[in-house]
């Protein structure tokens, strides 16, 4: 258990967030911690999956941060998959 | 016995240059703090102010100035001038001295390198002569806002900002460190002196002396107008500085230093003139959008400049005029989401009739950042204001120190490892100037560095603003206690019919 921070954008907002997730969440937690910081805030929720993609990859929801081999201090966007 | 026309002594009495025979030239003018070029000590000789002053004169002129400046500030604290001034331009005024106080204390420093380390005696004349206004900057900057400490307590921060880690005051002494503070005689000269003070504080002193007194905020107004005529002297040190340097082959190294500090500049205006000439400003005293004032003071008219110098737009000029449309609309909405982290109370300046200002002055400001606006007022009707508040820190370029902004954020992560550390920039012209020059910044930790590195105590948003130094009673809060977000239905009302 390690805490990575990451960089974190969701698609459509207007900034780069530091987002704290743990090496052990899934792909799936991370969304929901990225999302907090701005979905009902600066932009509407949309019945659609959340998606993570780092490094030109869209990651698997049940990976873990770990699994997925994201580094502290990586770029890392959100975005709804409509 | 009548005077002598200054014209018939004054280069006698300021041209002191001379070959040295008992010490060296690096002695006298060590490369670290000079920084001749390459170019013989006889060839800054043909160094030629263009605004010409004796000693006597300036002192003569000053007091005037003084004079006027102070009766002023006497006269509006015994009256109820600044009580009746809109919230929205308190916030800019409060803002304004938080961030450019102290800093005109930090140019004296710069100046006064020019006074010692500049090349020519002449040059070392109009320093000195710019030192003393610095200082005069610095004093008078301080002086009016404690006049007003009685009216709004934040006006503490004219003093105090400087010598916090408010993540805003970080960046503007990481620029004004660069530029100024930590910068030889010739730098300083094109980067303070033809750069920041002929392009760029006209926006903010000129720009907002004239929207100051639409306002009916008379202090201010008379206040920047002063410290402006002493700018527009001493402002001129750059340009002859710049054309020995031409002259003599150098203009490829004087376009690098220019194009520096014309984005460093760009950038911290954007952040500072840029809110308060389109959101803080009440409406009905606009003059100009912040973009329609950039396009007039710089793109026309310091561009003319470069040209007549010889030199070339900055290589990034076509990016420059993207972000005139968006940057400053960014950096507002991140300054008012983390209000609590600046020491002033930001004005949000979206209520119905200046969104259809900010639409007809930067076309598709509604569906760029209104929708934004929209979340937040509808969560302000709801009563959630908490969740108008942000809780992490926004990420902030290792360069400018300001938040990465979009649509910066959708483009491949701009991010360069030196040493083993990884650096992240907000576009290509910050990474650029680090690149540039990696051992002068490498060594900087942005505000999210520090949190990662453990600096700040406890690492959550109560740590962070315990660390930048602000108090409950100094956060900032909004200007308008949210009056405009339960007009917004009104708004959508007249927009949809």
């Amino acid at each position: 258990m390690a805490t990575v921070p990451l960089y974190a954008v969701f698609r459509g907002d207007f900034a780069l967030l530091l987002v704290s997730v743990d090496d052990q969440d899934t792909i799936e937690v991370v969304t929901q911690k990225v999302a907090h910081h701005v979905i009902h805030r600066r932009l509407p929720p949309q019945d659609a999956a959340m998606r993570v993609q780092y490094n030109h990859r869209v990651l698997q929801p049940d990976q873990t941060v770990s699994q997925a081999g994201i580094l502290p201090m990586s770029l890392v966007e959100v975005f709804y998959d409509t | 016995m009548p005077k002598l026309e200054r014209s018939q002594w004054y280069d006698l009495s300021r041209d002191m240059n001379w070959q040295f025979k008992y010490v060296s030239e690096a002695e006298v003018f060590p490369e670290a703090l000079s920084h001749s070029h390459g170019i013989p000590a006889a060839a800054w000789w043909s160094w030629e102010e263009p605004y010409k002053i004796s000693y006597r004169e300036y002192v003569h002129n000053q007091a005037e100035k003084d004079a006027g400046v102070y009766s002023v500030r006497s006269a509006i604290a015994r009256s109820r001038l600044f009580d009746n001034l809109d919230p929205g331009w308190k916030a800019a005024i409060v803002a304004h001295y938080g961030a450019i106080a102290m800093p005109e204390y930090l140019a004296s420093i710069g100046e006064a390198r020019m006074g010692r380390f500049g090349r020519a005696a002449a040059w070392r004349n109009m320093a000195m002569y710019g030192t003393m206004d610095e200082l005069r900057h610095g004093q008078i900057q301080l002086s009016f806002p404690h006049e007003l400490l009685k009216k709004d307590p934040r006006f503490d921060w004219a003093h105090k900002s400087h010598h916090t880690n408010e993540w805003g005051v970080i960046a503007i002494r990481h620029f004004f460190d660069d530029v100024f503070t930590s910068n030889d005689a010739v730098s300083t000269a094109l980067q303070l002196t033809f750069t920041v003070e002929t392009g760029f504080t006209n926006l903010q002193f000129l720009g907002m002396a004239a929207d100051a007194m639409q306002t009916g905020d008379v202090a201010f107004g008379t206040l920047i107008s002063s410290i402006q005529t002493d700018e527009a002297r001493h402002a001129q040190i750059g340009e002859p500085t710049l054309r020995v340097l031409v002259q003599h082959g150098k203009k490829a190294e004087a376009q690098r230093l220019i194009d520096v500090a014309f984005w460093r500049s760009w950038r911290v205006f954007a952040l500072l003139t840029g809110m308060s000439m389109d959101y803080y400003t009440p409406l009905a005293h606009r003059r100009m959008s912040f973009k329609e004032f950039m396009l007039e003071w710089i793109v026309k008219q310091f561009l003319d400049q470069f040209r007549d110098l010889g030199l070339e737009r900055p290589w990034y000029w076509d990016l420059f005029l993207q972000e005139l449309d968006w940057l400053h609309h960014a950096f507002h909405l991140g300054v008012w989401f983390k209000r609590r982290t600046v020491w002033w109370n930001p004005d949000a300046g979206v209520s119905a009739a200046e969104r259809e200002w900010l639409e007809a002055k930067y076309p598709g400001w509604h569906n760029r950042f209104g929708t934004y606006w929209n979340s937040i007022a509808e969560n302000l009707r709801q009563g959630n204001v908490g969740h108008t508040h942000q809780e992490t820190l926004l990420v902030v370029c290792n360069m400018c120190q300001l938040p990465v902004c979009s649509p910066t954020v959708g483009a491949p992560p701009r991010q360069v490892t030196h040493n083993g550390r990884v650096y992240t920039f907000c576009s290509d012209p910050c990474k650029w100037i680090f690149e540039k020059n990696p051992a002068r910044y490498a060594g900087h930790l942005s505000i999210i560095d520090r949190f990662l590195a453990g600096h700040i105590q406890p690492p959550d948003m109560a740590g962070v603003l315990a660390y930048m130094g602000l108090s409950p009673a100094e956060q900032g809060d909004d200007a308008m206690n949210y009056a405009w977000a339960f007009e917004q239905p009104r708004a959508a009302a007249a927009s949809a019919s």
